[in-house]
């Protein structure tokens, strides 16, 4: 009994443990932990939400890869990497500083479609 | 807004309240407009446009801080009872609006520019209202003392009416006098080429001769080698340029250069007078068109500066009694003579005790800017709106002074009226006074 | 929304501007050929000696008498105008949009220090406001067309500050901040507001006049 008892327990706290983690993985905000002094808090940003929300199944849209012409991979996508790691602080040739990748990804779209935020408070939403 | 408005029909003065009983609002209207539109320009547009209505001048203005800080009385609010409406309505207000335009342009500011430092944007309201002047004079409802000693100028090219031989036989008997004290002094008449022409304001021949005498004992002392002239051109003073007469200002102007050129002098020495040296030094010379005087003016602080500084008159004995110096607008913020005033103070008198403020702070005599010379009905405005020159007066008297030396005429005579007045006692005095007093007479 | 925004953040703004520079060099060449056809000596007495030694000694809190004799008004309009002209310049929100625009950018404010100084040019309006009803002499000059400069002026401000801290919801405060700064630009060549402009020539005259006419100290 004692030791059905302790698997029971065992299994719950396993199920917490995973349920936990991958609720961290599913994605709130974009961090912005790359910026050494942010001034805002980060933009709000339910991955899975905005993608259902938006009908956007192409992972390319956002997690693109351009070759060194400029020229973006039409089969090739980035959702292995971070953005940060091409997209410095600053801009690089034509290549957009990170602040500005951001916001011309998400600002950008939502113009152009006509849906979703564009001002700096409905994205940098105070806690 | 709320304490201006009320009609005041009761008389105000002779020449304006005739002047304006003949206006029609075609009259108004065309004036108004010829001076604002057409005389005026850039400056005109951009103090108007540019003042913020921050308030900031009123501290600077005697009238508002004599008169309990009634706004009516600061700068802006002068601007705003005068100009503004004339402006707005286009030419087109009533005949009441310009007898007080009147009344607050010609008697209720001095022109004497203190605000102009401390307005933060550097407005001249005193051009302000000099162009409102030249609106009244335009309407032909110029204060009756002042336009009559504008219709002198025209007449005589004096203040005073003084007539051809009456100048030189007051200066021939001065020379008379004079010979007593110092045998072989003369006032050299017409010499052609002499260094220095000396010029004076025509009251000191109408009723200070005294002065002339004065001078002509410094002169005498000094050396220098001297003339007046004995035709019309002697009188350096210009009540045209208050009365807004500015074509009589220019013809003034233009006989006195032409005088002094006639003579072939190298400059022009002036008497202890503030509103003469503006009117020389600063206002008719640009009417007529030079930057600079055509001819250099020297006024008379700066020629005891130079007889003292040079050793040319040397002083026997200083004036004993702890004196004030008054700075008059236009020899000090007019034309940055008062370290100079200072350098003579100090050689001539035992003590100086400087009144506050002083030098180009100094406040008006109130008296000045053409104010004396609208004449008795307006004596007791320049002498009841000028209770804070009382106050620094007696300030300076607490700290020891009891004479107050007066480089110029009109501040002289408003200082007067104002020691008179509030029981200040301080004895008032021209430079020349205590030079004149105290020099080596060898 | 998207179409309002994108107008007023895009079209609006060129429009704004323009007016703004258009504007101001407009009402310069003015006053300069108005100089040159009514008033050329005043060419003749300028001098760049006195005209800066004026304007110098001016843009110094306490160092003119009149600044040093009323000392709240001096600070309160040293930090009034320093703020309203910093502020829009290097707060962080419009460097983002002009590197975004143009791909220029600068130096920018810390959020926290760029909201104390919209607070402050708040301040300022509120102060001068408080200053036309409470003193006579400025109550005397006042009438509504200050009260509205005023009102122009911190709008933007106002709206600045509401947008940052999020008391409403969605874009619209952002809008109306935009809207509000385009209108203030816009109308500063139209309204005594142009004293950002004349108040530098009608300083650098009577400099030029106490300085080399006067020989006086006109400060």
């Amino acid at each position: 009994m004692k030791i059905k008892i302790g698997i029971l327990l065992a299994v719950l706290l396993g199920s917490v443990l995973v349920v936990l983690a991958f609720g961290q993985y599913e994605m709130q905000v974009v961090e912005n932990y790359y910026f050494p002094n942010p001034q805002r808090p980060p933009a709000v940003f339910e991955h899975d939400r905005h993608n259902e929300t938006a009908e956007l199944w192409d992972c390319m849209i956002c997690h693109h890869v351009y070759d060194e012409q400029g020229v973006q991979s039409d089969w090739e996508s980035s959702e292995d990497q971070a953005c940060a790691d091409c997209h410095g602080l600053e801009d690089q040739g034509g290549m957009p500083g990170l602040r500005k990748a951001f916001h011309q990804s998400c600002k950008g779209c939502h113009l152009t479609e006509r849906k979703g935020p564009v001002t700096c408070a409905e994205c940098h939403v105070k806690p | 807004m709320e304490e201006n408005q009320k009609p005041n029909h009761e008389k105000l003065d002779e020449g304006i309240d005739f002047g304006v009983s003949r206006l029609t609002p075609e009259k108004i209207e065309a004036a108004i407009n010829a001076v604002f539109n057409r005389e005026t320009g850039a400056r005109f547009r951009a103090y108007v446009e540019t003042c913020i209505h921050c308030g900031l001048c009123a501290d600077a203005c005697h009238f508002y801080l004599s008169r309990d800080k009634d706004p009516r009385f600061s700068p802006a609010g002068k601007v705003k009872q005068t100009v503004w409406p004339m402006l707005k309505a286009k030419g087109k207000v009533d005949a009441e609006m310009i007898r007080q335009a009147a009344r607050i342009a010609h008697t209720e500011c001095n022109l004497c520019k203190r605000c102009a430092i401390y307005c933060p944007f550097g407005i001249d309201i005193a051009y302000l209202m000099s162009m409102v002047r030249r609106v009244i004079h335009k309407l032909g409802a110029t204060p009756l003392y002042l336009q009559d000693t504008a219709h002198s100028h025209a007449a005589t090219m004096n203040q005073m009416w003084v007539k051809g031989d009456e100048w030189i036989d007051t200066l021939q008997w001065q020379e008379e006098e004079a010979r007593a004290e110092f045998p072989s002094l003369r006032i050299p008449l017409e010499v052609e080429g002499a260094d220095i022409m000396y010029s004076v304001i025509a009251p000191e021949p109408k009723f200070q001769a005294q002065l002339i005498y004065q001078m002509a004992a410094i002169m005498h002392t000094a050396g220098v080698r001297w003339t007046m002239p004995a035709t019309m051109g002697w009188d350096n003073s210009d009540m045209a340029m208050f009365s807004g007469d500015n074509e009589i200002m220019g013809r003034i102007k233009r006989a006195h250069f032409d005088t002094a050129a006639r003579l072939r002098v190298k400059r022009i020495v002036m008497g202890e007078c503030g509103h003469a040296f503006r009117s020389v030094y600063d206002m008719g010379n640009r009417w007529l068109g030079w930057a600079r005087p055509p001819i250099p003016i020297v006024h008379a602080i700066e020629f005891y500066y130079e007889l003292l500084k040079s050793g040319r008159l040397r002083i026997a004995r200083k004036y004993e009694k702890p004196v004030t110096l008054h700075d008059p607008c236009n020899v000090s913020r007019g034309a940055g003579l008062h370290e100079m005033a200072r350098y003579v103070a100090d050689q001539i008198c035992e003590q100086v005790v400087e009144m506050h403020p002083n030098r180009e702070y100094n406040y008006c005599c109130a008296a000045g800017g053409g104010v004396i010379n609208c004449g008795p009905p307006f004596k007791n405005t320049r002498v009841l709106g000028n209770k804070i020159k009382a106050e620094q007066l007696f300030d300076a008297k607490s700290r020891g002074a009891q004479t107050m030396i007066a480089p110029c005429h009109n501040c002289h005579s408003g200082l007067h009226d104002i020691v008179h007045h509030y029981e200040v006692g301080l004895e008032i005095k021209f430079f020349g006074d205590i030079i004149y007093e105290c020099m080596e007479k060898e | 929304m998207h179409a309002l925004y994108e107008w007023v953040a895009g079209p609006l703004t060129w429009v704004a501007f323009a007016v703004f520079v258009i504007g101001l060099v407009f009402r310069l060449v003015q006053v300069l050929v108005m100089v040159r056809k009514t008033e050329p000596f005043i060419f003749t007495y300028m001098s760049w000696k006195f005209s800066l030694r004026s304007i110098g000694r001016w843009l110094v809190p306490f160092a003119t008498l009149r600044w040093r004799t009323s000392p709240v008004m001096t600070v309160a309009t040293f930090a009034f105008h320093l703020c309203l002209l910093v502020t829009p310049v290097f707060v962080l929100s419009h460097i983002v949009l002009w590197d975004e625009a143009w791909g220029v950018q600068w130096w920018a404010l810390p959020d926290a220090v760029a909201d104390v100084m919209t607070v402050v040019v708040i301040a300022g309006c509120l102060f001068f406001a408080g200053r036309r009803i409470v003193r006579r002499e400025v109550r005397f000059l006042t009438d509504a067309s200050d009260y509205f400069l005023l009102a122009l002026t911190a709008a933007p401000f106002v709206t600045g500050f509401l947008a940052y801290h999020q008391v409403t919801q969605g874009a619209g405060m952002t809008i109306a901040h935009m809207i509000s700064g385009q209108v203030l630009l816009a109308a500063i060549p139209f309204t005594r507001l142009r004293h950002m402009l004349l108040g530098w020539l009608t300083r650098a005259y009577m400099g030029s006049e106490f300085g080399g006419v006067r020989r006086a100290r006109d400060y």
